[in-house]
C-alpha cells in the first residue's frame, strides 16, 4: 500500500526518458533509458495495492507486481529481484520487450485513471540494477537431486525452463544450433529494443546457476537426439517456430521480396559480427520499401529498415490501428522514427516483371468477428490500387517447423504441425514421449517471449514431477 | 513437510493471487460483469454468469442443487421481469462511503427498474427526495447519522440494521478524510472527524427496546414497512421469531460473504456466516410458530446471479438484497481501498477529482444488471417447470445435496438447511399480510393529531392540553411525522405549538420531534426522550407541588436524545444511564447524568448540572459540555480517549461563562427548577465548579461559535 493513497494522482506516470527520433534512428542501441532510484521509488508508489491485482492476472507469468513494487517504493532492491525471479526466468528481458500495454499495463486498474503504474520499466530496473550490485539468485540452500535434463533451444523457453530445474536441484545441459544463447531474444529481436549484452548477462547469472550451454550443436545434424535421450533423464525441447507464413498472392517470389525473420536475423548477425548469417545480409540503404503485416515482427522490421537508411518505409495493414495485434508503444516509435501506416489495405499481389516494383492493394472495412473474436477485413469493390516500391518485407507471422526426426521418438503432432502435450495421461507439457517435454512457440504457435517462458517453467515443473523431485 | 526447493508461496487469502484462494469477485469475474453491464449484451451476461455458476465449490450453496418440478415449460409462460425486479434491494451502502455519483445512480437505477435502493447510514440529501434518486429504503443503524422525521417520512421502508453480515458485532468508522462538507452536513458532524456508528444500537438492549423502536418508527411513518436486518448466526429462527412479534414487516439475514470491500482485514476472513444456514433456520422456526405470513424474508451476502436467487427463494426468501454486484456494475474493480478515499474508479471517494474524471458509472449499467439477474430468473424457472417465483419460495423438496469436490465437501451435511423440518404444508412460505401492525394502536396519538391537525394544516400553531399516561409512547412521534411529511423538518419553526401533558409519559417521548413542536411535560417520562429529535423544545418539570430535590431524583429514563441532531431538551431532574448519546445537535439541561452520558456525541451542547456516571464522552469527537462536578471526581469518570476538560477562566473564557449562564437561565425559565436559580444566585461559587468538555481535536474558542453555525 502507497504511503500516499493520492501518488498516483499527484505524481503522473512517467517512463524512462526515450532518445529523440532523429537521434536513435542513427544507432542501434536501447532508445529507452533506466529510472534511477527515486524516479522508480515514485512510480512504484502511485500503485494502488487493489484487492484484485489485474496486472498480476494477466501477466501471463503472474509475476507478484503489486509485491515487488512496494518493495522498490521501500528501497528494497535485492528483495525485489527476489521475488520477480520467482515468477519470471527473465524479468529484465520481459520489461523491456513484453507488449505491456496490452498485459499488465493495460489491465492496470489505473489505466483508466492518470496513466497506468510503469511496471515494465520498474521490472527492468529491478534486475539490471540488482545485478549491477552484485546481485544473483540465492541457490546456497538447493541441495543437487543428481538428475539431469538435456534441453533443445537456447530460446526464453528453454532458458526459463533450465532456470525452474536450476532452482529445483536438477542439472540442465541447453543445446542451442547457434553461437550464443537467446534464440530470438539474440538474433531475431533488433538490439535497438533489447541489446545482446542484456543476453549475455543473463548467460552468465544462468552458468552461475550451474547451467551448462553447448553451443553451435545443431541437434538431429551434428549430435542425434537418441543420444540426448540416453545422456539425460528427461528432456525440454523448446525449437520455437521458423516456418514464415506466405501472404499467398502472386510475385512472392520476385527478387526484392524478403522474408521478415531472414532479414531480421542477417542485420543482427552483422550488428553482433556472429559468424554464421544463415541469411543473406540485405541492405535496404535509400530504397523505398513496403513491409506487410502489422504485428511485432512487422514493427522490427520497418524500424530496422528506418536504420538502414530507406528512402522511405511504409507498413501495410489489413485492419485498422485498433485492430493491430502488436504493441501500441511499438507502433508509436515506428510512427516518430518516419514509418507510414497505409491501415485497411490488403495485399492482392506483388507487381514487377524481374524484379519488385509495387504492390497492388485493396482497401478493406472491418465486417463481423471471426472466431478468435477479432472483427475480419472484408475487401471493398473497386478500391484496387498499385503501391511503388523497391522492396518488400512479408512478416505474417510463423508456423510451426517440427523436426523430421520427432516421429522417431513418439514426439506426436497435432494437424497444424505443432507439438502435441498434455491431456489426461500425461503431465501438463509431456509430450506423447513420457521422458520428453516441450513448451514455447513449438506447442503453441508463434506467441509472445514472456508465454515462451512460462511454459518453460511449466514444462520445468512438470520435469520435477516426473523425475519424483 | 518444508520443502526448500519450493518458495514461500506469496498468499492469496486476501488478495486475489494467481493459483491461490478462489475469489468470487476475482478479476476474470469482474471483467465479465462488467463487459456485460456495459454493452447489454445477454450474451455477455451469460459468461459472466457461467464463470460464477460453475466456479469452484466457494460456497454452501454451490453444494445444493435445484432439480425441477416438472417437465420445463416455455420460456413465455414464466412470469416477466417486471414482477421479479421488484423483489430486488440494493443493499445498504451509505452516501460517505460511496460516491454521491455513484449513490444516486444507484437509486435512480433501482427506482427506475421499479425496485428499491437503500440509503445506507449516513442520511440523504433532502433534494433527492420526492424525485428519481431518492433511496426508498432509509436505513436507521446504530449511528443514527442523518436520521430525522423528515428523513423517516421519506420512506417506502425503513430498514433497522442490526448488524452487517459481513462483520457482525462490528460497528463502522467513516475515516475523517471521507468526511467532506457535505457529508458532514447530511450527518450533522464536522467535515474531517472521523464518524464512528457504534457496534449496539444504544436504545436496544433487548427485544421489547427493538419493539418500542419499530413502533416510534411506524408512528413517524405510518405508511412504511419496518424492516429488520439481520445477520446470519446460529439461533437467528427465534431472534426472527421475535422481530415478527416486535411487528416488523420485513426482515433480512445477511450472510458473510458479501460487503467486505471496506471491512477491516481483521473481519475479511473467519467473521460472519453464511446466509443459507441463517435464512432456512429463520424460514423453519417462522413457519413453525405460525408466522411467516406475517413478514417478508429477505436475503443478502454475496448474491450474484439468477441461480443465487432461484436458491435463496428455495431456501425461503421472497426478496433479494444485492450490494457488491451493481457496484461492479457502476465501475467498481474491487480495489479494496475504500476506507483511502482513493478509489480509482471513483465509486468509493469523496475525492472531487476521482469523482468527475474518473467514475463512469451509469445508472443504466445496474438495471442491465438486474434485468440480467432477473431474466436468468425466469430461463432457470423455465427449465424448472415453475412459471411464477413464489411457487418455488421454500419449496426446499426440490433441493439435493452433492457431494462437492473434495472428501470434506463430501462430509458436509446439509440436510437440515433443506429440510421443511416436518411442518405442515398449510403453513405459509412467504408472506400474505400486507401489513404487520402493532397490538398497540396508539390512540392518544391519534387524539392529539386530530386535534391538531388543523392548526398543522393552517400552520398557526396554538396551546393544547392532554392527560398522559405510562401507556401512551412515542407521543409526539406521529405529529412530527405529519408535519415533516408537510414541511420538513424546520418548515414550522415561525408557527409552533405547544402542547402540554400531565402525567406520566410512556417511552419515547418527543421521538423524532421537529420544529414547531414545543412539549412541555409536568410528571415525568421513560426511556428514549427526544430519540432522534431534530428541532423543537422539550420540556419535563415535575409536577407543581412536588416536595423532592430535583436534583437528586431521576425525571426521564435512559438513553434519551440518542441520535437527536438539533432542537432543546430542558428537564429538571436527573437523566437515566447513556444520556444524549450520538448527540449531533441538540442542546439540553439536565441536573444529573447516569453512565456513558455523551457517548460518541459528534455535535450539541449537553449541560448536567450535578452529578454524572462513569465513561463520559467515550468516542466523542464532536459537540461539548457543561459539568458541574461537586464531588470532584468528573476526572476519574470521564473517558480520557478522545476528549479533554477544562475549567472556565472567568477573565479569558467569557463567552463560555455567558453561555452557560444563559443556558441555566433558559433551563430555570422553562422548567421552574429550584436547583437551577441557585446556582444563579451563588453563580461566582459555583462557576469553578464546572468543567467544560470538548474533544482533543476540538478549539476552546470556536466551540460555542460552531455551534451556532450549525444550528
Amino acid at each position: 500500500m502507497s504511503k500516499h493513497p493520492l501518488q498516483f494522482l499527484e505524481v503522473p506516470r512517467r517512463d524512462p526518458e526515450k532518445d529523440a527520433a532523429d537521434v536513435r534512428i542513427l544507432h542501434y542501441d536501447e532508445i529507452y533509458g533506466s529510472f534511477d532510484a527515486a524516479d522508480a521509488g515514485s512510480q512504484a508508489g502511485r500503485c494502488l495495492d487493489c484487492g484484485n491485482p489485474y496486472c498480476e492476472w494477466k501477466c501471463p507469468v503472474h509475476n507478484y507486481i503489486p509485491d515487488w513494487l512496494k518493495l522498490i517504493e521501500e528501497g528494497d532492491l535485492f528483495q525485489a529481484a527476489e521475488l520477480s525471479h520467482q515468477t519470471n526466468s527473465l524479468p529484465e528481458i520481459c520489461g523491456r520487450i513484453c507488449p505491456q500495454d496490452r498485459l499488465c499495463e493495460g489491465a492496470c486498474t489505473l489505466d483508466d485513471a492518470n496513466g497506468a503504474v510503469s511496471i515494465g520499466s520498474i521490472e527492468k530496473y529491478i534486475t539490471d540494477e540488482a545485478l549491477k550490485l552484485g546481485w544473483r539468485p540465492d541457490l546456497s540452500r538447493i541441495v543437487d537431486t543428481g538428475k539431469r535434463v538435456g534441453i533443445v533451444g537456447a530460446g526464453p523457453a528453454g532458458l526459463a525452463a533450465a532456470d525452474v530445474l536450476a532452482r529445483k536441484g536438477i542439472r540442465s545441459v541447453v543445446f542451442d544450433a547457434h553461437g550464443e544463447i537467446g534464440g530470438l531474444l539474440t538474433y531475431g529481436i533488433p538490439s535497438f529494443k533489447l541489446e545482446k549484452k542484456v543476453v549475455r548477462t543473463r548467460r552468465e547469472i544462468l552458468q552461475g546457476m550451474g547451467v551448462e550451454f553447448v553451443l553451435n550443436t545443431h541437434i538431429g545434424e551434428n549430435k542425434s537426439f537418441l543420444s540426448l535421450l540416453d545422456e539425460f533423464d528427461a528432456v525440454f525441447l523448446g525449437m520455437g517456430t521458423y516456418n514464415y507464413i506466405k501472404g499467398g498472392f502472386p510475385g512472392e517470389n520476385l527478387p526484392g521480396v524478403h522474408e521478415a525473420l531472414p532479414y531480421l536475423i542477417a542485420n543482427n548477425c552483422r550488428e553482433l559480427n556472429a559468424s554464421l548469417p544463415p541469411f543473406p545480409y540485405v541492405d535496404l540503404a535509400d530504397k523505398r520499401v513496403i513491409v506487410l503485416g502489422g504485428g511485432d515482427t512487422g514493427m522490427d522490421c520497418v524500424r530496422t529498415a528506418i536504420r538502414q537508411g530507406a528512402s522511405s518505409v511504409s507498413c501495410v495493414y489489413r485492419r485498422d490501428e485498433a485492430n493491430m495485434p502488436g504493441s501500441r508503444r511499438e507502433v508509436e516509435n515506428s510512427k516518430e522514427e518516419g514509418v507510414r501506416f497505409l491501415f485497411n489495405q490488403q495485399p492482392l499481389e506483388i507487381i514487377g516483371r524481374d524484379r519488385v516494383s509495387g504492390v497492388k492493394v485493396i482497401q478493406t472495412r472491418l465486417g463481423s468477428a471471426g472466431t478468435d473474436g477479432r472483427r475480419r477485413p472484408e475487401n471493398v469493390v473497386g478500391t484496387e490500387k498499385i503501391l511503388p516500391t523497391d522492396a518488400v518485407i512479408v512478416a505474417f507471422g510463423f508456423s510451426a517447423s517440427p523436426a523430421n526426426w520427432f516421429a522417431d521418438f513418439d514426439i506426436g503432432l497435432r494437424s497444424n504441425g505443432l507439438v502435441k502435450v498434455g491431456g489426461s495421461d500425461r503431465l501438463p507439457l509431456q509430450t506423447m514421449n513420457p521422458m520428453i517435454f516441450a513448451g514455447g512457440d513449438m506447442v503453441r504457435g508463434s506467441d509472445l517471449v514472456v508465454t515462451a517462458v512460462f511454459e518453460g517453467r511449466e514444462a520445468a515443473a512438470s520435469i520435477a514431477q516426473y523425475l519424483g523431485v | 513437510m518444508w520443502e526448500p526447493r519450493e518458495p514461500v508461496r506469496q498468499g492469496g487469502l486476501i488478495r486475489y493471487v494467481h493459483d491461490g484462494e478462489y475469489h468470487c469477485y476475482n478479476p476474470d469475474v469482474i471483467a465479465a460483469l462488467q463487459t456485460a453491464v456495459r454493452s447489454g449484451d445477454y450474451a455477455h451476461y451469460e459468461r459472466y454468469a457461467s464463470l460464477v455458476n460453475q466456479r469452484p465449490i466457494a460456497t454452501l450453496r454451490d453444494l445444493l442443487r435445484a432439480n425441477p418440478v416438472g417437465p420445463a415449460v416455455p420460456l413465455d409462460e414464466v412470469e416477466p421481469i417486471e414482477n421479479i425486479l421488484p423483489r430486488f434491494d440494493s443493499a445498504g451502502m451509505s452516501l460517505g462511503a460511496l460516491s454521491p455519483e455513484a449513490h444516486e445512480a444507484l437509486a435512480i437505477a433501482m427506482n427506475r427498474l421499479g425496485a428499491r435502493s437503500n440509503s445506507g447510514e449516513g442520511g440523504e440529501d433532502p433534494a433527492r427526495y420526492n424525485s428519481e434518486r431518492v433511496s426508498k429504503i432509509k436505513q436507521v443503524a446504530s449511528g443514527r447519522f442523518g436520521v430525522t422525521a423528515e428523513y423517516l417520512v421519506n420512506a417506502e421502508v425503513i430498514q433497522i440494521k442490526i448488524a452487517q453480515g459481513a462483520k457482525p458485532g462490528e460497528g463502522g468508522q467513516l475515516p475523517g478524510h471521507k468526511v467532506t462538507e457535505m457529508i458532514a452536513k447530511l450527518r450533522y458532524a464536522k467535515p474531517g472527524v472521523a464518524l464512528i456508528s457504534p457496534p449496539p444500537h444504544h436504545d436496544i438492549y433487548s427485544i421489547e427496546d427493538l419493539a418500542q423502536l419499530i413502533f416510534d418508527l411506524k408512528q413517524v411513518n405510518p405508511a412504511a414497512l419496518v424492516s429488520v436486518k439481520l445477520v446470519s448466526e446460529p439461533g437467528v429462527g427465534t431472534i426472527a421469531a421475535g422481530v415478527v412479534k416486535a411487528y416488523a414487516d420485513l426482515i433480512t439475514i445477511s450472510g458473510y460473504d458479501g460487503g467486505t470491500g471496506a471491512s477491516p482485514l481483521t473481519s475479511v476472513k473467519y467473521a460472519g456466516s453464511p446466509w443459507e444456514l441463517g435464512l432456512s433456520e429463520a424460514h423453519q422456526v417462522l413457519r413453525a410458530n405460525d408466522l411467516r405470513h406475517k413478514v417478508r424474508l429477505q436475503t443478502d451476502g454475496g448474491l450474484k446471479t439468477g441461480l443465487d436467487v432461484i436458491k435463496a427463494a428455495i431456501l425461503g426468501a421472497e426478496s433479494y438484497g444485492f450490494g457488491t454486484g451493481p457496484m461492479v456494475a457502476l465501475g467498481c474493480k474491487y480495489l479494496r481501498i475504500c476506507h483511502l478515499n482513493n478509489c480509482a474508479t471513483g465509486v468509493a471517494t469523496q475525492n472531487d477529482l476521482l469523482r468527475s474524471d474518473y467514475f463512469i458509472g451509469l445508472p443504466e449499467m445496474v438495471m442491465h444488471y438486474f434485468r440480467f439477474v432477473a431474466e436468468e430468473v425466469r430461463i432457470l424457472m423455465a427449465e424448472l417447470g415453475v412459471r411464477k417465483l413464489e411457487d418455488i419460495i421454500g419449496r426446499v423438496s426440490m433441493m439435493e445435496q452433492l457431494p462437492g469436490e473434495t472428501r470434506r465437501h463430501g462430509r458436509l451435511d446439509l440436510q437440515a438447511i433443506i429440510s421443511d423440518c416436518g411442518i405442515d404444508d398449510s403453513q405459509a412460505q412467504f408472506c400474505s399480510d400486507p401489513h404487520n401492525n402493532p397490538f398497540d394502536k396508539g390512540e392518544l396519538a391519534e387524539t392529539i393529531l386530530e386535534e391538531v391537525l388543523p392548526a398543522i394544516e393552517a400552520k398557526r400553531g396554538g396551546e393544547f392540553r392532554f392527560d398522559i399516561r405510562n401507556d401512551n409512547r412515542s407521543i409526539g412521534a406521529r405529529l412530527s411525522g405529519e408535519i415533516a411529511r408537510r414541511y420538513g423538518n424546520h418548515g414550522m419553526a415561525d408557527a409552533p405549538m405547544t402542547i402540554r401533558l400531565f402525567g406520566t409519559a410512556g417511552q419515547s417521548f418527543g421521538a423524532w420531534n421537529v420544529a414547531g413542536v414545543n412539549l412541555e411535560l409536568e410528571g415525568d417520562a421513560n426511556d428514549y426522550v427526544g430519540k432522534g429529535m431534530a428541532a423543537g423544545r422539550i420540556v419535563i418539570k415535575p409536577p407543581t407541588g412536588s416536595r423532592f430535590e430535583t436534583k437528586d431524583a431521576v425525571i426521564i429514563g435512559n438513553t434519551c436524545l440518542y441520535g437527536a441532531t438539533g432542537g432543546q431538551l430542558f428537564a429538571a431532574g436527573q437523566a437515566g444511564e447513556r444520556f444524549a448519546v450520538r448527540n449531533s445537535g441538540a442542546t439540553t439541561v439536565v441536573e444529573g447524568a447516569g453512565d456513558h452520558c455523551c457517548e460518541y456525541m459528534t455535535e450539541g451542547c449537553v449541560v448536567v448540572l450535578g452529578r454524572s456516571g462513569i465513561n463520559f464522552g467515550a468516542g466523542m469527537t464532536g459537540g461539548f459540555a457543561y459539568v458541574l462536578d461537586l464531588d470532584r471526581a468528573f476526572v476519574d469518570r470521564y473517558h480520557h480517549g478522545l476528549i479533554d476538560i477544562h475549567r472556565i477562566n472567568p477573565e479569558s473564557m467569557e463567552a463560555h461563562l455567558h453561555h452557560l449562564r444563559s443556558l441555566i437561565e433558559e433551563h430555570v425559565r422553562h422548567t421552574g427548577s429550584a436547583w437551577g436559580n441557585e446556582l444563579l444566585d451563588d453563580f461566582r461559587t459555583y462557576l469553578p465548579k464546572f468543567w467544560v468538555v470538548k474533544p482533543k481535536v476540538a478549539d476552546l474558542d470556536s466551540l460555542i461559535e460552531s455551534l451556532r453555525a450549525a444550528a
